[in-house]
């Protein structure tokens, strides 16, 4: 049988992206997949985003066919790097049939690609295929491993997130990454829930220093409120306040290397927030800094401050485990 | 570990001094709670939202420390004279419906001679509510907050810093222009505010004002009064200040139903053929005032005597005397509205049908009229009305004259028996007992031995050692064996009848003496704290 249905990922875009000193053109794709195993994780929206259970023959032919979709809507000379997501792990094979994966890395041969995945699927037989498959000489490292590592604190990443992995395991697979020719993108997760805006930035600054042992590149993403989700539930019950943007700023300024810094939602309730005057100015600030590795455009916005800049000194020396938080 | 000597209690809400250490506080207040326990700034990583599902609370809940963080999961086993902080009770305020299961869930756990520190919370439009629901520590963070944000903060709400310019207040802060140093001051003030105000027994009546300027707050109120069976317990069975029915609010007040349900459920009216439903009055109690000697000259003991009154429903004659009835003011417009109307006229028909009469009239008009109009018509009685202008018109009165024509006077005083019911759920045997006056003072004797005397302040009625002999086994206080000396503290109340409020006459009885007394604290409390007087006792009487 073969499947000759239409089926779209669940979305696609092209952008630039910043890489060792250079912008280069890069392919965004969200797969629908098996879902992820794991599914817990309390900020997490994407835990509905997957096929229902289907018989992994039908699953694997849905998913090439969203290959096949990227493959008719995006020319390959438009990019050089391939970002991709399935809301889950790549590299599990419950999830995204192997032979799906072989196929992504026929369709991307020649890219710098970054896939997501947990650790307990970084396997370093499987990433040597995938790497023998796109490698054409290119790039010194053909793929990256991205993981969510979140905090390089135990005990936080437990109890404010869930992951269900140790920094143990996460260092295991970084080991294993790398002994297999890929390199390591970690993401970290500004303020998840139960933490302070004091300890949030504490921990993203220890988390920073230790996970850029690890990783060539390092990511940090603001908690975001998403829909469905557990700190959703918090938000509405007023016990949850997203990163305040100066905070993103004191880290970014701060930070030895250059970090990539999502800022999907920021400057709403939901994402990473200040007073609503100074949002999206700082924003962009962000997003000029994420894609140039200039500094300038964060420490020009510091400097020009707000005057919520106070509210902000108020909350980061002030807000206690006992008393939080004090803001909306 | 601190002690918390309660002076003054309304409701939840309480005044007095704590001791910890070597020093002493008067409470309630506002201070800077990190300096006086400085651990409060080296807790990590302990965040537990009030929200939070048991599991969660049991895992991650901080326990141990002063203060001792409390949660609606976990504030079992906490001892008198503990600091507890609810910690984030400041995100409560958000939710009214919430804020009031925590809080009577706590406050029912807890002993009450604990010290309850609300972190966060206090500004000046809020502090008559948490002092109201039994807060007595408050820091500055709220008010520090506000100024950071650039808030002036009075008890109408929080407003732009450029207010404080306007010379709403002048206190050191406006006159230096420094916003943090008045919000502390406005904070500080409003809290001292409160604390006098509860110390008047008006704190109700403050926070009736308070409340409305936020929707959240009223809403707490409202849901405080709906739990009606937790809130009752703690209200005081008299107050010496008048209540102040000038919200719709003052109708679902605790003390308010409590007077109504007590005349439903407990009183014990004469065995009388006529009731006659009267309008009340502005003077307290109703029977000095001019228009009742009229109505009385007319009646002359030939019909049992109701009051049809808003808040309270309806007052028999035999309770004009007792709070609130004697202590009341509403704003009189001749007009009711519908909540009047319909509280007052269930209340007559519950009554009514607890209390059957022949015959019942009603020397009434406008908003009484058709309360007593409506609640005759639910219970299935037929009104006889004697009025058609004013109730003291000569034409009404004439016309009552002729309705009560060939009814037979009450030959005896039904006082003593009403308040009885009223005050101890149980009826007594009024042969042979009269009451005698002596000065101002009234009493009621039998066969030469005084039984009760009537208190002046509450109306309420004091039983002696031979009064209390003849009122069954309620309203007793056991304890230990001693001798008290003096008055009982709640250290030594083995058991107390759970039916005493504050303010309420009891015996206190034990293996080595019996003593009367007057409650200063309600039984709730006697059996869960371990400090605080709790009998104001009058007299003594050792066995043997």
């Amino acid at each position: 049988m073969v499947f000759e249905g239409y089926e779209r990922p669940l979305s696609s875009w092209l952008n630039r992206e910043f890489y060792r000193g250079e912008k280069l053109d890069c392919l965004t794709i969200i797969l629908k997949s098996g879902g992820c195993a794991w599914s817990r994780c309390l900020m997490c929206g994407y835990r509905t985003f997957r096929f229902p259970p289907i018989s992994e023959e039908e699953l694997g032919l849905r998913m090439r066919a969203q290959l096949r979709w990227i493959q008719e809507n995006y020319r390959d000379s438009h990019f050089d790097m391939v970002k991709i997501f399935t809301s889950g792990s790549f590299f599990d094979p419950a999830e995204v049939p192997p032979e799906v994966r072989r196929k992504a890395a026929e369709l991307f041969r020649g890219k710098l690609v970054i896939a997501e995945t947990r650790p307990e699927y970084v396997n370093r037989d499987v990433l040597e295929d995938f790497i023998s498959v796109i490698d054409e000489g290119v790039w010194d490292i053909p793929l990256y491993v991205a993981m969510g590592l979140e905090t390089t604190d135990d005990a936080i990443r437990e109890k404010s997130i869930g992951k269900g992995f140790d920094l143990e395991s996460y260092r295991k697979a970084v080991d294993r990454a790398h002994s297999s020719g890929a390199g390591v993108k970690s993401y970290l997760l500004l303020k998840p829930p139960f933490l302070t805006e004091g300890e949030a930035i504490a921990d993203m600054k220890k988390s920073i220093r230790e996970a850029s042992r690890w990783s060539e590149i390092v990511s940090m993403n603001p908690c975001t409120v998403q829909s469905g989700t557990e700190v959703e539930q918090l938000w509405r019950k007023g016990a949850y306040r997203p990163p305040y943007l100066w905070s993103i700023l004191e880290i970014l300024i701060g930070a030895e290397g250059h970090l990539l810094c999502d800022t999907v939602g920021a400057g709403t309730q939901r994402g990473a927030h200040n007073c609503g005057e100074c949002d999206r100015e700082l924003t962009q600030a962000i997003k000029d800094y994420t894609l140039s590795g200039e500094r300038a455009p964060l420490t020009s916005a510091w400097e020009k401050g707000c005057r919520c800049m106070v509210e902000w000194e108020f909350v980061k020396r002030e807000e206690r485990p006992y008393c939080m938080p004090l803001t909306r | 570990m601190g002690r918390y000597l309660i002076k003054k209690r309304d409701g939840l809400a309480r005044s007095g001094t704590c001791t910890h250490g070597d020093f002493a506080l008067e409470l309630p207040a506002a201070l800077d709670m990190e300096g006086m326990f400085p651990s409060l700034r080296e807790v990590r990583h302990a965040n537990v939202p009030l929200h939070a599902e048991r599991d969660f609370v049991e895992r991650y809940h901080l326990r141990g420390g002063s203060p001792a963080f409390i949660h609606p999961h976990s504030c079992e086993g906490m001892e008198s004279g503990t600091f507890v902080a609810v910690p984030n009770w400041h995100t409560a305020l958000r939710h009214p419906r919430m804020y009031v299961d925590w809080l009577l869930h706590m406050k029912g756990t807890v002993p009450p001679d604990t010290i309850w520190y609300a972190p966060t919370s206090a500004n000046p439009s809020n502090a008559a509510l948490l002092i109201y629901s039994g807060f007595d520590l408050f820091d500055f963070k709220c008010v520090d907050l506000a100024t950071s944000k650039g808030l002036f903060c009075i008890p109408d709400g929080c407003f732009p810093k450029e207010w404080m310019e306007s010379g709403i207040c002048t206190c050191r802060g406006c006159e230096s222009g420094d916003l943090s140093l008045h919000n502390r001051i406005a904070l500080v003030c409003e809290i001292n505010l409160a604390k006098r105000m509860m110390e008047r027994s008006q704190l109700r009546e403050h926070l009736e004002v308070r409340c409305r300027a936020s929707a959240d707050q009223v809403a707490v109120m409202r849901f405080l009064d709906m739990a009606y069976s937790c809130v009752e317990r703690y209200t005081p069975i008299a107050r010496s200040s008048v209540l102040k029915a000038n919200s719709g609010d003052a109708l679902n007040r605790p003390e308010v139903k409590r007077f109504a349900e007590r005349v439903i459920e407990r009183f014990i009216a004469p065995s009388w053929n006529t009731a006659v439903l009267l309008p009340c009055s502005a003077r307290k109690p109703y029977s000095t005032s001019q228009s009742h000697r009229k109505f009385r000259g007319v009646i002359r003991r030939r019909a049992h005597e109701l009051i049809v009154t808003s808040p309270l429903g309806l007052v028999p004659r035999e309770l004009e005397g007792l709070y609130p009835a004697s202590h009341y003011d509403v704003p009189v417009t001749g007009i009711w509205d519908r909540e009047e109307l319909h509280f007052v006229s269930r209340v007559i028909s519950r009554y009514l049908a607890s209390h059957p009469y022949q015959r019942v009239i009603a020397h009434l008009e406008g908003g009484a009229l058709q309360a007593a109009r409506m609640a005759a018509g639910a219970c299935g009685i037929e009104l006889e009305e004697s009025c058609r202008t004013s109730p003291q018109s000569a034409e009404s009165l004439e016309r009552l004259e002729d309705l009560l024509d060939g009814e037979t006077p009450m030959k005896r005083d039904h006082t003593v028996q009403g308040i009885i019911s009223w005050q101890f759920d149980t009826r007594l045997d009024m042969d042979g007992m009269s009451i005698r006056r002596k000065g101002l003072y009234r009493e009621v004797w039998r066969k030469g031995k005084r039984l009760f005397g009537f208190s002046r302040d509450t109306g309420l009625l004091v039983p002696t050692f031979e009064g209390w002999a003849l009122l069954g086994e309620g309203y007793r206080v056991r304890i230990d064996d001693f001798v008290p000396k003096g008055d009982v503290f709640a250290a030594g109340v083995r058991d107390a009848d759970e039916r005493i409020r504050e303010g309420d006459e009891v015996l206190v009885t034990g293996p080595l003496a019996l003593a009367t007394g007057r409650a200063a604290m309600c039984a709730d409390e006697m059996r869960r704290s371990r400090h605080g007087l709790a009998v104001h006792v009058r007299k003594v009487l050792k066995y043997g």
